[in-house]
């Protein structure tokens, strides 16, 4: 109560810098700040002097030039605090990264400091010129990210409203349920009350305890049924806000898609995977068909047996083709040419040792044996 | 090497290849193997006959105990088993009248047929002695399954009218499953017969100018090609040109590898186009060499060889595998050189008679009437799971139907003890290592 009273006795000698006037002769004055030099006036000499353009502060060695929009009311008393928190808005909406783009922890705080340090610079004044460039860079470098970065505030602070007016919603429902319910408790009990009197005023004295058990125990029935009914409804609504949150999550999920690119300024970004592209699909698996090692198959090769066949309607009409017999034949002729049973039989062996001593798998590891040496001699 | 890979997952490559040593170790297992069972058996049979022999009598033992000791020690002696050697050459005779016996046939059994069906009882007796089953009776089953497994359809007692002898078909059939499990049911026999055609092929497109040049040595053009088939060495056996020399080492490979490849072990230990390849050598060796040196490049020249050059692999980039590949071809073809037929030489028939002799005595007797024993065994009820793990063990070593299914009780039995662990033992084994 003091400082609200203090600032009503500073306020009423306040006098406009500009034309000195002050407020004892004017109640209704009130004062205004551009963002550009912090300089206070009042409202009449704002409209007096920018009202026709733009012009030169009337603050004696100010030399910034005034534009009337821009002018507002001051929010904080002290003016470096104004600043300050306008500079803080500003840099915040450019560099505005969120904590999921992030690789760790570390990395956010950071660029957190690197935040709070430019912040400082602007300011304090330190390097002013230098930090500007590197926000102005930084803010055309990442048009893409800054603006989805913000949209997803707004939608944020929006939900974020909507959540509260919804539970306040709430809250007064169910505080008027309980009030409803508390009346309608006291209600019954009255007339199960009146009721019950009634009853023993009209019965014989004979059927009086009877007549006093059986009221209380109606009552006993009405508050439990009441008590599972609220239940029910407790449970309701905590489902219901079960799914409120896991909704936010969701929301929350989505701003990982959001595609970023590594900058300059901001270091420790996670890189977004873009989902490798699906290779075109190899039947063979990498094996090409038709190819040989050892000789290139041809389509006739002279042979006065064959050339009998060849020329045999008999044959050829079933569909009967020599080629078939030519690259059997070939491939029979070169196929295991190069295997040195010698060694790898051996090598075989060896490995089928080692693998006998566990049950039953004899085969498969003279199976893996093979498949090892063919590895090899693939690899030499 | 492509095709070097699509052998490599043939059942021939991968459970009927072997090493020297390898191959003398199981034959020498199989060998010990069957000496025992034929030890126990002879035992067992003298026992049961002495017991019938005694009960008939009366008491004759308590009157002359010292000369029934003294016999029984004679007779124990007696028991002279076959070695591994010995059981070879009696194998091989059998795959020599093997390739009669489809002779008979008319019209006789291709080739093809008789090299599966040699083949089938060469892969059999890797795992079988002579001893317990006699190739006798296993031989005419052995080439009626090749007759089934390489196309060429025979009825059974077309098949069985074919064989000198009173040979009934009960007789064929009898061991067809104890060989199927010998072969460890894989009945593909990769031959080189087909492969030497291929070449023949080859090797005549290039003599007439269309030969390609491999995919390798693409550098080579049909006139290049044809040109350096002109002027190799001339061969051993003159011939008027150069198609008449490739069809004489033609003719000349195909038969050696009817005779030759078939009766030893090239099969167990070269692959199908090393034999091929090798047996042309013999047949024609600067023709081979010529054909070889297309595919796989030519010696390294004086000049970057002496140089010692790691880059004179440039050169050539296949001189390694061609190294190798023309080491292995000569150990083949030398292997294929020393087969002599045994009835070309009076001595090796000598010997194998005494063999026949050796064998009549240490033959395991429980195993002599084998289709007896496949009538008993197809009135035991049918066992699926007894096949089947047959087919999953190693080398199978052959034994009456009520001797495996014990075994595989035994086996299944040790087994659960030793895997302890209800859930069964430890899938990564190298993880125990590392604690």
């Amino acid at each position: 109560m003091s400082a609200t009273s203090g600032v009503a006795r500073r306020d009423e000698d306040e006098v406009c810098p500009v034309c000195k006037s002050s407020r004892y002769l004017n109640p209704n004055m009130r004062f205004l700040i551009n963002p550009e030099c912090y300089h206070k006036m009042c409202e009449s000499c704002v409209d007096r002097i920018f009202s026709s353009g733009p012009s030169s502060c009337p603050v004696a060695g100010c030399r910034k030039t005034l534009r009337k929009n821009k002018f507002r009311q001051q929010t904080f008393e002290d003016i470096g605090v104004e600043r300050e928190v306008d500079i803080r808005r500003r840099v915040m909406q450019v560099l505005n990264r969120r904590e999921e783009e992030f690789d760790s922890k570390r990395a956010y705080d950071d660029f957190l400091e690197q935040r709070e340090e430019i912040i400082a610079n602007l300011v304090s004044g330190i390097d002013v010129v230098k930090t500007e460039a590197k926000l102005k860079r930084y803010a055309t470098d990442n048009v893409q990210s800054i603006r989805t970065n913000q949209a997803l505030e707004v939608e944020e602070s929006q939900s974020f409203q909507a959540r509260m007016t919804l539970e306040q919603e709430e809250a007064r429902l169910r505080r008027q349920a309980a009030r409803e319910e508390y009346e309608n408790e006291r209600r019954e009990m009255q007339a199960g009350r009146n009721d019950f009197l009634l009853r023993l005023a009209a019965g014989s004295p004979a059927d009086a305890a009877a007549i006093a058990r059986e009221g209380h125990k109606v009552l006993l029935k009405k508050s439990s049924a009441r008590r599972s009914e609220e239940d029910r409804i407790r449970q309701k609504q905590a489902a219901l806000r079960g799914t409120d949150v896991k909704r936010t999550a969701s929301l929350l999920n989505t701003a990982d898609t959001a595609g970023t690119t590594d900058t300059g300024l901001v270091k420790g970004l996670r890189k977004i995977k873009a989902p490798e592209p699906e290779k075109p699909y190899d039947p063979f698996d990498g094996m090409v068909p038709e190819k040989h090692d050892y000789y290139t198959l041809q389509d006739y090769y002279p042979s006065a047996y064959l050339d009998k066949i060849r020329k045999d309607t008999r044959m050829q009409a079933g569909g009967y083709d020599l080629r078939e017999y030519y690259s059997r034949s070939l491939m029979e002729a070169f196929a295991g040419l190069g295997v040195s049973i010698a060694e790898e039989v051996a090598q075989r062996d060896a490995t089928s040792m080692l693998g006998r001593s566990k049950p039953a798998s004899t085969e498969s590891a003279a199976m893996a044996a093979v498949g090892n040496t063919v590895a090899s001699e693939n690899a030499t | 090497m492509i095709e070097d890979d699509i052998y490599r997952t043939s059942s021939q490559f991968r459970l009927w290849s072997y090493t020297e040593t390898s191959l003398q170790s199981l034959r020498a297992n199989t060998n010990a193997a069957a000496i025992e069972r034929v030890r126990t058996a002879l035992r067992r049979a003298r026992e049961a006959q002495q017991s019938t022999a005694s009960s008939a009598v009366g008491t004759p033992i308590t009157s002359q105990p010292g000369s029934e000791s003294e016999g029984r020690g004679n007779e124990e002696k007696e028991i002279d088993c076959l070695t591994p050697e010995e059981e070879l050459v009696f194998v091989r005779y059998y795959c020599e009248q093997l390739l009669e016996l489809g002779e008979t046939y008319k019209p006789p059994l291709p080739t093809l047929v008789r090299a599966t069906a040699i083949q089938y009882l060469r892969r059999f007796y890797l795992s079988n002695s002579p001893m317990t089953y006699n190739p006798k009776q296993i031989m005419a089953c052995a080439l009626f399954v090749a007759t089934k497994t390489e196309n060429y359809y025979m009825s059974l007692r077309q098949f069985a009218d074919g064989i000198p002898g009173n040979t009934t078909t009960e007789d064929v059939l009898a061991p067809e499953f104890l060989l199927m499990q010998g072969l460890r049911f894989t009945f593909d026999i990769r031959h080189p017969f087909r492969g030497l055609e291929g070449g023949a092929m080859e090797l005549t497109a290039i003599a007439q100018g269309n030969g390609q040049p491999a995919p390798h040595m693409v550098h080579q053009t049909p006139e290049d090609l044809r040109q350096g088939l002109m002027s190799i060495a001339p061969p051993p056996v003159p011939s008027s040109s150069i198609t008449d020399r490739i069809g004489r080492a033609h003719g000349t490979t195909r038969e050696m590898l009817k005779s030759a490849a078939q009766m030893t072990d090239v099969y167990f230990l070269y692959t199908p186009s090393q034999i091929w390849l090798s047996a042309f050598l013999l047949a024609d060796r600067p023709l081979t060499e010529f054909y070889l040196d297309t595919k796989l490049g030519g010696p390294l020249t004086s000049t970057t060889a002496s140089t010692e050059d790691p880059n004179n692999n440039l050169q050539n980039p296949l001189y390694d595998l061609r190294t190798k590949v023309l080491a292995i071809l000569n150990d083949c073809a030398a292997l294929l050189q020393s087969y002599m037929p045994l009835s070309s030489d009076p001595a090796q028939m000598k010997n194998l008679k005494r063999i026949a002799k050796k064998l009549y005595h240490c033959q395991n007797p429980e195993k002599v009437n084998l289709a007896a024993i496949q009538k008993r065994g197809s009135q035991l009820p049918p066992s699926g799971a007894a096949s089947s793990a047959a087919a999953d063990s190693g080398p199978v070593t052959s034994e009456s139907e009520s001797d495996r299914l014990a075994k595989k009780r035994k086996l299944d039995r040790e087994q659960k003890t030793r895997n302890a662990d209800p859930f069964g033992p430890e899938l990564v084994p190298d993880r125990t290592k590392g604690h």
